[in-house]
């Protein structure tokens, strides 16, 4: 078995590809938006990119432990909905907060049961997510036929202008993310999670409780979509049902451009919040770029597929030399 | 730690298919036993039993002579039953140090995972093989990055690092070399004065004599005897293991002729080199069968793949005198090479697709389009008969055979194209005594039709019994040719370890027992 010096670089750090794309695109960014790093402007730009972020996070979870979670959109649009119409425009804090924790419990619930479906029932996770994204998307839309409502002003600003020492508020939360899947990944559930997405049959004969943990990425990630949920709408102010629908790609696209592999088993955090932020940086240089934003989805598309091949890409270069 | 753990009259089904109808099994602490049956005999289902992996539909298991049931393989686990697994039950994405502790990772106060202690326990481990590994093995190095007999230690290290009472060696010695078996022989021998049970399942008779002390005997799903090994000798154990005695005919000995020298040369190769090659250069004549040995990994796959034109190569390759250079194994097919290869998992055949389109894989443009189907079937069943493949139709799944008709499927599929030249990687690997010896007449029948193989086999029993000549792969070059007289297992043994000044006596290091 031959490995080659890039073979063994990227399996040993799968997010060197991100970080690649990251810096490229922060340079290209900074050339078009020399002001890019200014306070007002970071933190305007972190605060459209966290909701992304927190998602790409959860979905990373699910396919590192082998699966795939498509109706993630569809739980953002249920706490934008819940948000937007049981707080409302003039809503105290306190009922805020009381619906911020019924948006968390909403997206555990969500998650548990594509968990159910998907590691019980042992349905195809693609299948059963696309499937539940209609469920929840519609619930979405039942709750909020047509756009509307929203939060007071005073919360919306609380997430929008808080920026300690002088950071954006995004910073420190993917810091703790960071720090938690730190921590997470040194724990025993963070190897099973590897085992169960790398080899699930070896990982059971391991005794690896592989039902338990394929059903927990699933919670883990709802519970993402639920926070992406109360982060978009503290961002807009206003609820809308169709706000998930574009989301659950830009996710997958963050989990690939991060480096993790699609089949579950290698990858991390890291890797795919920096594809999360690479994948938003990519958009605001196409519209730096006087580009007609058309032209984004067909962009986005790209990176997706160059991505992908790109392992395959550099393999066939080396066979050909060879 | 329990004394004794005992299994009586288990019943097992997998729907229709009975792999079980009446196995017996008693195992005590200080004891090796070997656990002995042809393939299909259902031993791989009795020690997944033991180990929890499947429930059964019927018997008892006793521990210390108390009814027990392992509902999974964490309760047997929890009895101390320990498993190494013959498919490899390891996470090719994570780390050696990572598979070996998985489950069991020692914590430290936050509940993260030691890595120091994690470090310092599998270095301890990977002690207990030292000197046997190739390269350097690291606890941080990936698991898929690791040849075959590593992943299989590995394994080992895997299921003895919790310290059970009884651990089961499923077939764990057909992907080692003889130094590492010698290894293992030296530590199955302490763990049986800790006071260990150790269950032994094992094609190799060689092996068995030199381990086990006791022998359970499995024909058909029935334990059909059981003993102690030095009551027995290899011929009446294979008779309980195949019944009629008249299979176990082994070619041995004959038709070494020189004669086949004397035919035109079916393939010359000069000067081959690949990674791992050096320099190879030999010639092989029409009818001969030519054996290839060694230690595993030595190149000896790389030679076949790189005839076969699946890998790169330098230096030339002549056929019939006629230079190939092959780009691609369709254009050594066109020219009439076959290639066995060694996985049949994994590159020989598609498990859930049908018997009759695994045969036909390579052959299907012969039958024009549309298939004739009709002829397809007629000469599957045909070729089906010729190997004595016992199915249960054409149509069944491939995952339904037991791995000696598997493998037969997989030299099947090849001969159906009428091969010149055939290069086998190691076919006869976890095959049971009564396949390999139908397949050993097969070899010499192609043979003396005037075929001309290639034959790599990890059993040295098998080269010396079987080829006309061998050659000794070491470190990537040809250490020596054995053939008449100089063809002995010593002979071979010494050559692969790269002794090629005859035979060493340092070579046999605690072979005699």
């Amino acid at each position: 078995m031959r490995r080659s010096r890039w073979d063994a670089l990227m399996s040993r750090y799968p997010s060197l590809f991100a970080l690649i794309l990251f810096v490229i695109s922060i340079v290209i960014n900074l050339i078009l938006q020399p002001n890019m790093f200014a306070k007002d402007t970071l933190n305007s730009n972190m605060r459209v990119f966290l909701p992304i972020i927190l998602l790409s996070v959860g979905q990373a979870i699910v396919i590192l432990g082998g699966g795939i979670d498509i109706s993630v959109g569809g739980i953002v649009s249920i706490v934008n909905t819940v948000l937007a119409t049981r707080v409302g425009l003039d809503g105290s804090p306190e009922r805020m907060w009381q619906f911020i924790f019924v948006s968390l419990f909403a997206g555990l619930l969500a998650g548990a049961i594509n968990g159910f479906f998907i590691a019980y029932l042992r349905l195809q996770p693609i299948i059963t997510t696309y499937a539940t994204s209609f469920l929840y998307a519609g619930f979405a839309l039942y709750i909020l036929p047509n756009p509307g409502g929203g939060i007071p002003a005073s919360i919306a600003a609380l997430y929008r202008d808080t920026t300690p020492l002088g950071l954006p508020l995004a910073f420190y939360i993917i810091a703790i993310i960071l720090l938690i899947w730190l921590y997470v990944s040194s724990t025993r559930f963070g190897k099973y999670l590897f085992a169960v997405g790398g080899k699930p049959d070896a990982a059971y004969e391991t005794a690896v409780p592989v039902t338990l943990i394929q059903f927990s990425t699933y919670v883990v990630s709802g519970f993402m979509a639920a926070l992406s949920g109360i982060a978009i709408t503290m961002l807009s102010g206003s609820g809308n049902a169709d706000i998930g629908a574009s989301m659950t790609l830009n996710s997958i696209t963050g989990v690939v451009i991060g480096g993790n592999s699609m089949s579950g088993g290698i990858g991390g955090v890291a890797g795919p919040v920096m594809g999360a932020i690479t994948l938003n940086i990519i958009q605001n240089i196409i519209s730096f770029a006087h580009i007609d934003t058309w032209w984004e989805t067909l962009v986005k598309a790209t990176i997706i597929v160059v991505a992908l091949a790109a392992p395959g890409v550099i393999n066939l270069i080396r066979r050909r030399r060879s | 730690m329990a004394e004794s753990l005992s299994a009586r009259n288990i019943v097992k089904h997998y729907g229709g298919v009975v792999a079980l109808s009446d196995g017996n099994l008693d195992v005590n602490a200080r004891e090796v036993v070997a656990l002995i049956g042809a393939n299909g005999s259902g031993k791989s289902t009795m020690s997944k039993v033991i180990n929890g992996v499947v429930v059964l539909d019927g018997g008892q298991l006793l521990l210390d002579g108390k009814p027990m049931q392992f509902s999974s393989p964490q309760a047997a686990k929890k009895m101390g039953i320990a498993t190494v697994f013959q498919e490899l039950s390891l996470i090719p994405q994570m780390t050696v140090a990572e598979n070996i502790w998985l489950t069991r990772e020692p914590l430290n106060a936050f509940g993260s995972v030691d890595r120091k202690t994690v470090q310092a326990r599998t270095e301890e481990l990977l002690s207990l093989f030292k000197g046997t590994f190739k390269t350097d093995l690291r606890p941080d190095a990936p698991v898929a990055s690791l040849p075959p007999d590593e992943k299989q230690i590995i394994e080992i290290l895997k299921a003895i690092s919790f310290d059970p009472w009884m651990i089961i060696l499923d077939e764990a010695t057909a992907s080692l070399d003889s130094r590492q078996v010698e290894r293992l022989f030296e530590l199955v021998r302490q763990w049986k004065g800790q006071g260990k049970a150790i269950v032994f399942v094992s094609h190799r008779m060689e092996e068995i004599f030199r381990i086990a002390d006791k022998f359970s005997v499995l024909r058909n799903g029935r334990t059909v005897g059981a003993g102690m090994m030095k009551d027995i000798n290899e011929k009446q154990l294979v008779k309980l293991m195949i019944e009629k005695e008249s299979v176990f005919s082994y070619i041995r000995g004959e038709s070494k002729a020189d004669k086949k020298q004397a035919t035109e040369v079916c393939i010359e190769v000069k000067d081959l080199s690949t990674d791992l090659l050096r320099d190879i250069s030999f010639k092989a004549h029409k009818g001969e069968l030519v054996g290839i040995g060694g230690l595993r990994g030595q190149g000896q796959r790389d030679l076949l793949l790189s005839l076969f034109g699946d890998i790169h190569y330098s230096g030339v390759v002549k056929l019939f005198d006629n230079e190939v250079k092959f780009k691609h194994p369709r254009d050594a097919m066109k020219l009439g090479l076959a290639l066995v290869p060694g996985d049949r998992a994994k590159e020989g055949l598609l498990y859930i697709r049908s018997i009759l389109e695994n045969l036909m894989l390579p052959s299907w443009k012969q039958y024009g389009t549309p298939l004739k189907l009709g002829k397809a079937k007629q000469d599957a069943t045909q070729a089906g008969a010729s190997l004595n493949l016992k199915m249960a139709g054409l149509g069944e799944p491939v995952s339904s055979l037991s791995g000696g008709n598997a493998q037969k499927v997989v030299i099947g599929k090849w001969l159906m194209r009428k091969p010149q030249v055939l290069l086998l990687d190691d076919p006869t690997k976890g095959v049971d005594v009564g396949t390999k010896a139908e397949f050993y007449a097969l070899l010499t029948k192609l043979c003396d039709e005037g075929k001309t193989i290639l034959f790599y086999s990890s059993d040295d029993e098998e080269l010396v019994g079987l080829c006309d000549r061998v050659l000794v792969i070491h470190d990537g070059i040809i250490r020596a040719e054995l053939s008449g007289n100089t063809l002995t297992r010593e002979g071979l043994i010494a050559a692969s370890l790269g002794v090629s000044e005859g035979y060493h006596p340092d070579a046999r290091t605690g072979g005699a027992e």
